[in-house]
């Protein structure tokens, strides 16, 4: 397999906040931390993020190796291609989620070699002791992967947790339904801990495990605080630097080290409103990233966007969180209820908003807040082609969002030869790629669709220009 | 392949050619239709309503046209072609929709369903992931919740009395199913793989009344035929998701063999398994569709020991079904971006390669024309065979 030499040239991403740029140090301590600590004997758990697990895994010592963000990291340095190339000699279909390509390519060749394949980025990805699957409403994937990673190491075993929320319908009302769903959230994170007991030996400490859901809990308040000062005008902090400053919120839940990191960008981010400070020095667009997951080989687009005076003061993907004090979980003091309650709440957070919309449906709600509230010009979706999970609705939600919601108010000239006012919608764009494989990728493409895409926001703002 | 024709037959021929014809004449004479997706709908209790429960298909021949001004083209193009004929109006006669928590493509696809046909009704079933005691309770509670939906909409009460005459019907349903496929042990098969799709396809646009009596009389036939329609030949079994189409499995048997089973949607995953009658029947259909029908959506329990065992486990029954039906090779046929096959072709692979039995993997689009370019690789596979 001619695997050297495939690694592609990559232009680091200019960030706009210290703390974006202490990412890059700040995960590859925590990749190289996982080898370490199996050397120490700790207990390793090939884990997804956004599974409601993170406090459990925390408060029982058990160390947690993220699948998706070792894929991740394999895709930003450009060096996914061998790892895809290996999962699809095993008969994978290159056309399947290419994070779990890339990390089944990488686990069949670290054990056929009985160590990490030569060049593993950042160190490479340690043997877990077991694997947590996650069946949720979304991403099959998650429900599949380590079923398929078993393949190679079939004494590691699983256990898939059910993490179900119910979809949005017209005629149930989520209280309707939540006490089943309640119920059996609790019995499958309940059933996680015994897995986790049986596999560690230890008992796991429940005052301890409040006090990280406290922590994490703080923490989602902190870092929705923190975001919502991207609504100032410039604003201090774009869609590129949240994909990096998601790290500690979906990788390092229930730590210190997470909530002192989000204190530290609330002070950055003041600091910059307060010095005016913004992403450019001359902000002309704003922009939300509406939905889609980044290509992490070509992170360097934001900084094209930026060179053409664009910014995305906000975006829907890996903004994971919402105020907890509105999410009104009720009283327990048993944390594992409390997990199941943020989780339900969490992901029907804009199911009443949208009843009140007629046409509206939760995630077309929430581009609308966003558009309000950040005060946005356009909206950027990318479509990346491996991942069904994410990517599918894309195309309806704008075509949605266009039905029910035009707030550019123009004036053309009427068949009578007179002005009349009309209202437009916000012109978008959806980017296609993927996550990981860059054979799918043209930045020379990219960067023609962006450009024309500026093209048509200056003429919406020239013509909401003359209508004022 | 020589397809004798008859009364029934053609009827079959008649209603697969114009699939959904007998669900519009009905609806024309005031019964509502309820369209679904895939073999994870409990139709019973659809039924049990008083509706129509009508399977939607989607159209190798037809190009993917309105349906991609909707939705992505990354979906899986079996979802994508049953989208894009719905859309074009095929199925307008249907009064609404079910989805079931089957893959993605399904799953993160129900609104753009749900609003671009603008049904008076819509439902999705959350089917959890694993097969345990609480994933049963709660699919239990899901299946509570769509009776009383669908009841609103039908503005009567479902009783359990209903859901049992319906369980009832569509168990007879799976007994002469059953009946047909042990029509093709024989060898030569007395049924055409080609005659079975179509057979099959046709009972899941019909009401369960009318699919028995067709399937009865299709019974009634083949036990008349003097001469089996097809010559002696390898005997092939297809396993895949859903193919609700014949032209696959005619493209291999006018390759020179013989498709006798398959490990299909619909096809012996869907159409085999009965609901347990006795006890509670929410119970019941929470058994059959979340633990007794074979879809790799759902995660089993690795079984203890060696790998080889847990293979076994999981695809045990692909291994019995090639061994009654006494198999030559397998053909796994896997839509391109299907995650939850996908995903399974090396187990797979690994276990039908432990049986000895010739293999051959093909990944497809939902399309007659990229059907067509499968026929060489197919040639050399039935060559290797013999």
């Amino acid at each position: 397999m001619a695997e050297e030499g495939k690694r592609q040239e990559r232009k680091k991403r200019r960030t706009a906040t210290e703390a974006a740029s202490s990412i890059g140090a700040m995960v590859k301590a925590a990749i190289g931390g996982t080898v370490k600590a199996k050397e120490e004997g700790k207990k390793l758990a090939y884990s997804f993020i956004v599974c409601s697990y993170d406090e459990i895994i925390r408060a029982m010592d058990v160390v947690p190796v993220w699948t998706e963000n070792y894929a991740g990291v394999c895709g930003a340095k450009r060096d996914a291609e061998r790892f895809l190339e290996r999962a699809e000699s095993q008969n994978f279909s290159r056309s399947l989620c290419t994070y779990a390509l890339c990390g089944l390519g990488f686990d069949q060749w670290r054990e056929e070699l009985g160590e990490m394949p030569p060049d593993s980025p950042w160190g490479g990805q340690a043997r877990p002791d077991f694997m947590l699957s996650s069946g949720q409403i979304l991403c099959d994937p998650r429900n599949k992967w380590y079923q398929a990673a078993q393949q190679y190491m079939p004494d590691v075993p699983i256990y898939d947790v059910g993490l179900p929320y119910p979809l949005y319908e017209d005629d149930i009302e989520v209280a309707d339904v939540q006490d089943y769903y309640i119920k059996y959230i609790v019995a499958e994170l309940r059933g996680l801990v015994k897995f986790l007991e049986e596999q560690t030996g230890k008992k796991m400490d429940y005052d301890r495990l409040s006090e990280l859901v406290d922590l994490s809990e703080r923490t989602w308040n902190l870092i929705w605080e923190t975001y919502e000062l991207r609504r100032a005008v410039p604003t201090p902090m774009g869609t590129g630097d949240a994909m990096n400053t998601m790290v500690p919120m979906v990788f390092m839940m229930g730590t210190q080290e997470a909530y002192d990191f989000y204190l530290d960008l609330n002070r950055e981010l003041k600091d910059k409103i307060a010095r005016k400070e913004g992403v450019v020095k001359d902000e002309k667009y704003r922009l939300l990233w509406g939905g889609g997951l980044p290509s992490w080989f070509a992170l360097t687009d934001f900084n094209y966007f930026n060179s053409k005076g664009a910014v995305f003061p906000v975006e829907t993907t890996y903004r994971m969180i919402e105020p907890i004090y509105r999410l009104d979980i009720p009283e327990t003091n048993d944390p594992i209820e409390r997990l199941a309650w943020r989780w339900i709440r969490y992901w029907t957070y804009w199911y009443d908003k949208a009843r009140k919309r007629p046409g509206s449906e939760p995630d077309v709600e929430r581009l609308i807040q966003y558009i309000e509230d950040y005060q946005i010009d356009g909206i950027v979706m990318h479509e990346a082609f491996s991942c069904r999970t994410f990517h599918l609705g894309l195309i309806w939600q704008l075509n949605q969002l266009r039905k029910i919601y035009k707030p550019i108010p123009v004036l053309i000239l009427g068949q009578d030869g007179k002005k009349k006012e009309e209202k437009r919608e916000l012109p978008s764009l959806i980017l296609e790629s993927d996550i990981i494989d860059i054979s799918s990728y043209s930045e020379v493409d990219t960067r023609n669709r962006i450009d024309a895409f500026i093209e048509t926001l200056e003429q919406a703002k020239t013509a909401a220009a003359l209508y004022k | 392949m020589n397809e004798q024709n008859s009364d029934i037959l053609s009827k079959v021929e008649k209603y697969y050619q114009n699939y959904g014809l007998r669900a519009k004449e009905l609806k024309s004479q005031g019964q509502k239709i309820i369209a679904y997706l895939c073999s994870l709908v409990p139709v019973e209790i659809i039924s049990a309503a008083g509706f129509v429960p009508f399977r939607i298909s989607g159209d190798v021949n037809e190009p993917i046209t309105k349906g991609d001004t909707q939705l992505e083209t990354i979906a899986c193009p079996f979802v994508r072609s049953c989208f894009d004929v719905s859309l074009k109006g095929r199925y307008d006669f249907c009064e609404g929709l079910v989805l079931p928590h089957a893959c993605d493509s399904i799953t993160r696809t129900y609104s753009v369903w749900r609003y671009s046909l603008d049904l008076p009704y819509s439902h999705f079933i959350n089917l959890p992931h694993t097969v345990r005691g609480p994933s049963m309770d709660f699919f239990r509670g899901e299946l509570e919740t769509f009776r009383k939906s669908l009841g609103r909409f039908a503005h009567k009460e479902i009783a359990d009395s209903d859901l049992i005459e319906a369980i009832d019907l569509y168990n007879k349903n799976r007994d002469k199913a059953k009946a047909l496929y042990d029509m093709r042990k024989s060898d030569p098969p007395l049924i055409s793989g080609t005659e079975m799709s179509k057979i099959l396809t046709v009972g899941m646009s019909l009401p369960v009344t009318e699919s028995n009596e067709l399937f009865a009389e299709v019974l009634e036939e083949l036990t008349q035929r003097k001469e089996p329609p097809v010559r002696k030949a390898p005997r092939i079994m297809v396993d895949g998701a859903c193919i609700d189409n014949i032209d696959f499995v005619k493209l291999i048997e006018d390759s020179g063999a013989n498709v006798v089973v398959d490990s299909l949607c619909i096809g012996t995953r869907d159409y085999l398994p009965h609901t347990d009658v006795g006890g509670d029947p929410l119970d019941a259909l929470a058994r059959r569709y979340l633990d007794k029908i074979n879809c790799p959506r759902t995660y089993r329990e690795k079984a203890e020991g060696a790998y080889e065992k847990d293979l076994s486990a999981r695809f045990g029954d692909i291994g019995s079904l090639g061994k009654e039906f006494k198999v030559d090779g397998i053909i796994l046929y896997v839509y391109k971006y299907c995650d939850p096959f996908g995903f399974e072709v090396p187990a797979r692979k690994a276990y039908l390669d432990s049986l000895n039995m010739p293999v051959l993997y093909l990944e497809d689009e939902y399309s007659a024309g990229t059907i067509g370019r499968l026929r060489t690789r197919i040639q050399a596979f039935l060559e290797m065979i013999e």
